[in-house]
């Protein structure tokens, strides 16, 4: 075996029990007496493996449970069932040599001092991690120049902007230079420029220290770009692990043509042939059956004036809107 | 070791943020100071006696609480209950650091920063006031003082503490259980009036417990009004209760973290 496994996980289970209160005063006054108790399964039965050095994205509706896994993943949570090792530690034994080499980032909190220039938080975490002062130097120099930080390293935290704070946050992660990253939705918040730089930065994290790195986001762009392999999690389970790509080969069933047409025509022709998805003139857009694709582009070319036409896999975007929220995972 | 240092160090530095709010801490605990003061000075006039006590002695033991409360019955470690609550915790459990010692490291600073201004608020009194207070000369006696505050805020530490545990159960009601043992604590620690005016049966379970050892016991030993015996078996019995709580304080996390969810993260 050339590559280690990194990360395993065996049929993991993380169930919480959460008190149900009905609406309204008098719900409340009843829960205070006698409360009933429902079991949410946040993690159910999920298994998988990493590889060093893989990108790997996880995506899922919210409350899928992808949060609790890297929770889990980190040793902040106590599985109620199942086996996780991370670089062969067990996450919640907590031991230093573990927490040493790996780093979890939630774009939802932060862990600089608030009061405080985040210089002193990452004073701090180098005391904390025990990383030798040419090596502190050394990373910091470099993060502060990748991540473009230079002239905010002064200014309370409380003062810089979610942007500049997110970019702070990242830098005191990845200060003991983790093999093991977890990032749990890194750009959240952020606009498309920030988000674009947040995006490099993770890439060529990954590629210049062969770190591990596992990633949650509600933005496909960012699972687009980064990640060859993709979870998709739902309801606690796995309903796809493999390449980007193969989601569309998956679950797409459907391929879409795009004609632009010559003249107006009534689209309601159009559904003789096939499902109109879109009408815009000049612009129609039609989603066809793969197998039938060439026989109806046939016939649109036929039968219509045609500008020109175009075909295409469906938006992965799509796909897995559809997926979420037709559930119909084959 | 070196982290812990930096923690304390990086609590001074948030504390000296905002000045303001660090000198009126300072004044007010001054102001404090000199009304109990003016009060108890009105209360027994010179030569008079109080439950035994004489005017020098009362002062003494009125304003040495005041002073020795600031260290011991002051414990940032109140705030760990709002981080287990909020989910800040997480941030502590992802690092190599434990904490318990983190907490342990604040609290030094923010004792540090007490004793000095504490200092120079007695020094200003006593120039000022020239009060008929008793001032301790006897080297062992003061040396005997300052070991029993040290184990008085190791002690009040772990109890504060276990007391932010609460958090991992019922996040929602930290403050009513702090603050109905903060009164009693309060109460049995000899805040209010020195405790060996109780009824001796009375004074001696209470002897047995431990927040005796907060306050009314240091005290005594600077009063001078021990014996070496006294103070010996007063320290064993703070020691033991420092293990108590110390094993409690570490048992009650651990058990906490398998109730952990890690809140609104």
């Amino acid at each position: 075996m050339a590559l280690m496994s990194v990360v395993s996980v065996k049929n993991l289970k993380k169930h919480f029990r959460v008190h149900k209160k009905e609406p309204g005063l008098a719900g409340s006054v009843k829960s205070l007496f006698r409360r009933k108790y429902k079991t949410v399964k946040a993690v159910d039965n999920v298994s998988f493996t990493i590889d060093e050095g893989e990108l790997v994205g996880f995506i899922g509706p919210n409350g899928a449970g992808k949060t609790t896994t890297l929770k889990c993943l980190s040793g902040l949570l106590y599985p109620t069932s199942g086996s996780v090792s991370v670089l062969n530690y067990t996450p919640w034994d907590r031991k230093p040599e573990f927490q040493k080499q790996f780093a979890l980032v939630m774009g939802q909190k932060n862990q600089l001092w608030w009061d405080l220039p985040a210089m002193e938080t990452f004073i701090l975490n180098k005391e904390i991690y025990e990383v030798p002062d040419e090596k502190f130097k050394k990373t910091i120099k470099e993060l502060i120049r990748l991540l473009e930080v230079e002239d905010i390293l002064k200014v309370q935290v409380r003062k810089l902007s979610l942007g500049q704070r997110m970019k702070c946050e990242l830098i005191a992660a990845l200060l003991h230079s983790p093999k093991v990253l977890f990032l749990d939705e890194p750009t959240i918040g952020l606009d498309v420029v920030m988000q674009k730089k947040m995006r490099d930065f993770i890439k060529e994290y990954n590629r210049r220290y062969k770190a591990t790195i596992i990633l949650t986001s509600h933005y496909m762009g960012d699972v687009k770009e980064l990640c060859e392999r993709v979870v998709i999690i739902d309801k606690g389970k796995i309903v796809f692990d493999g390449k980007l790509e193969e989601i569309i080969k998956k679950f797409a069933d459907h391929k879409v043509i795009t004609v632009t047409l010559a003249k107006e025509v009534d689209p309601k022709k159009f559904e003789e042939v096939a499902r109109v998805k879109e009408f815009d003139y000049p612009k129609l857009t039609l989603s066809i059956k793969r197998k039938k694709v060439s026989e109806v582009a046939a016939q649109v070319l036929d039968k219509f004036p045609v500008a020109d036409l175009n075909i295409e896999e469906p938006p992965i975007e799509d796909i897995i809107r559809e997926l979420f929220t037709g559930k119909n995972y084959a | 070791m070196r982290k812990y240092f930096q923690v304390i160090k990086i609590t001074f530095q948030a504390i000296f943020v905002y000045r303001l709010n660090f000198i009126l801490w300072r004044f007010r605990a001054l102001v404090q100071l000199l009304v109990l003061y003016f009060l108890w000075l009105a209360v027994i006039p010179e030569g008079t006696t109080l439950f035994g006590y004489d005017q020098a002695k009362i002062l003494t033991y009125i304003l040495g609480t005041s002073i020795v409360r600031s260290f011991i019955l002051s414990s940032r470690s109140v705030d760990a209950a709002g981080e287990i609550a909020s989910g800040a915790l997480a941030n502590f459990l992802l690092r190599p650091i434990n904490y318990l010692k983190y907490w342990f490291s604040k609290d030094i600073a923010d004792k540090i920063l007490n004793l000095f201004f504490s200092i120079i608020g007695i020094f200003l009194i006593l120039i000022l006031l020239r009060p008929p207070i008793i001032i301790q000369n006897n080297p062992m006696i003061i040396f005997l003082t300052i070991v029993t505050i040290i184990l008085g805020i190791i002690l009040y530490f772990y109890l504060s503490f276990l007391l932010s545990m609460v958090a991992f159960w019922t996040p929602e009601n930290v403050w009513p259980p702090r603050f109905l043992s903060m009164i009693i604590i309060e109460f049995l620690a000899g805040s209010l009036f020195p405790l060996d005016i109780l009824p001796v049966g009375v004074f001696k379970a209470l002897k047995l417990l431990p927040f005796t050892y907060l306050l009314f016991f240091p005290l005594n030993v600077y009063l001078g009004k021990l014996t070496t015996q006294e103070i010996f078996t007063g320290v064993l019995i703070s020691i033991f209760w420092i293990i108590v709580f110390w094993q409690l304080a570490k048992a009650l996390f651990r058990l906490g973290l398998r109730n952990y969810v890690a809140w609104g993260r």
